[in-house]
């Protein structure tokens, strides 16, 4: 069932206040939480969350299309990543 | 480059059931003829048909199930070349895998092992010679400003405290805070 519109999206507030700081501060530094069940807000977009999946902080970087989501699932917690011999990368 | 590999044969008419690692599983047969690691067997795929556990194929010059079981366990290669053009700044992970990473003045410090995606943007994970375990870095130009395919080296630039301590870590002390005070989490 999904979550009443009348709450508002979810978010803990000591990371909100941790990504207010840091788009405030405008330098370009990796905010690490743990908070996986966090939803990603509009104005978190641009800046770099490491989100911890029990082993290590995965860096994800936000994009607009990622508002709505929630931090973790970013950043999985099992190792199977599948194959992709021919796969490309573009660097952004 | 490995493409995929023969699994075991399927039927009495020389099918082979094929797994194919390439991003989309179909393109295996794209690729032209495939060969083996040490390029003794080669193999054209005529068709190609989804089964569980990969694909059915029917090979060229494989008609009865003798010569498909011969085929069972070969890694199906091919060459680099035949992969294809790429755009700018855009490459190939078989490319990036195995890389010299270099920072700064620490010189290089570790090798590109793998490629991610975790539907975020593109990851390089990074083995560090100077530590157990690997380190996750954006494949981004503020990330790695220089890349340089020919030499077998690429230089970083991680973001402030994301591999050294700094940053802005979202550390429990706050966390307990808000437990203490019950104040889970703020509507917006």
């Amino acid at each position: 069932m999904a979550r009443s519109v009348w709450k508002g999206p979810f978010i803990d507030g000591y990371l909100l206040k941790k990504a207010d700081k840091v788009a405030g501060g405008g330098r370009k530094e990796v905010i690490k939480t743990w908070s996986r069940r966090s939803t990603v807000l509009p104005q978190f977009v641009g800046l770099t969350f490491g989100v911890y999946n029990g082993h290590k902080f995965v860096p994800v970087l936000i994009t607009e299309d990622m508002v709505g989501h929630k931090l973790g699932e970013f950043s999985p917690t099992r190792t199977y990543f599948g194959h992709g011999s021919d796969k490309k990368s573009k660097r952004k | 480059m490995l493409l995929g590999a023969i699994t075991g044969a399927r039927g009495l008419k020389g099918e082979v059931i094929l797994k194919s690692f390439t991003q989309s599983p179909e393109a295996i047969a794209n690729y032209g003829p495939l060969q083996s690691e040490d390029g003794a067997v080669k193999v054209v795929i005529n068709r190609l048909s989804p089964v569980k556990g990969g694909f059915a194929a029917k090979l060229k010059g494989v008609n009865d199930r003798n010569g498909a079981e011969a085929l069972k366990g070969i890694g199906l290669y091919v060459d680099r070349d035949q992969l294809g053009a790429v755009e700018e700044d855009e490459f190939f992970h078989a490319d990036l895998i195995g890389l010299d990473v270099v920072r700064g003045d620490d010189g290089v410090i570790g090798k590109v092992t793998a490629v991610q995606n975790f539907g975020a943007s593109d990851l390089l994970e990074i083995a560090l010679t100077a530590a157990k375990g690997t380190v996750l870095l954006p494949f981004t130009k503020e990330a790695v400003p220089v890349l340089d395919l020919a030499a077998g080296r690429l230089e970083v630039n991680p973001p402030l405290g994301l591999w050294d301590k700094g940053g802005t870590p979202d550390d429990g002390q706050d966390e307990a805070k808000t437990a203490k005070t019950g104040q889970k989490g703020q509507k917006r």
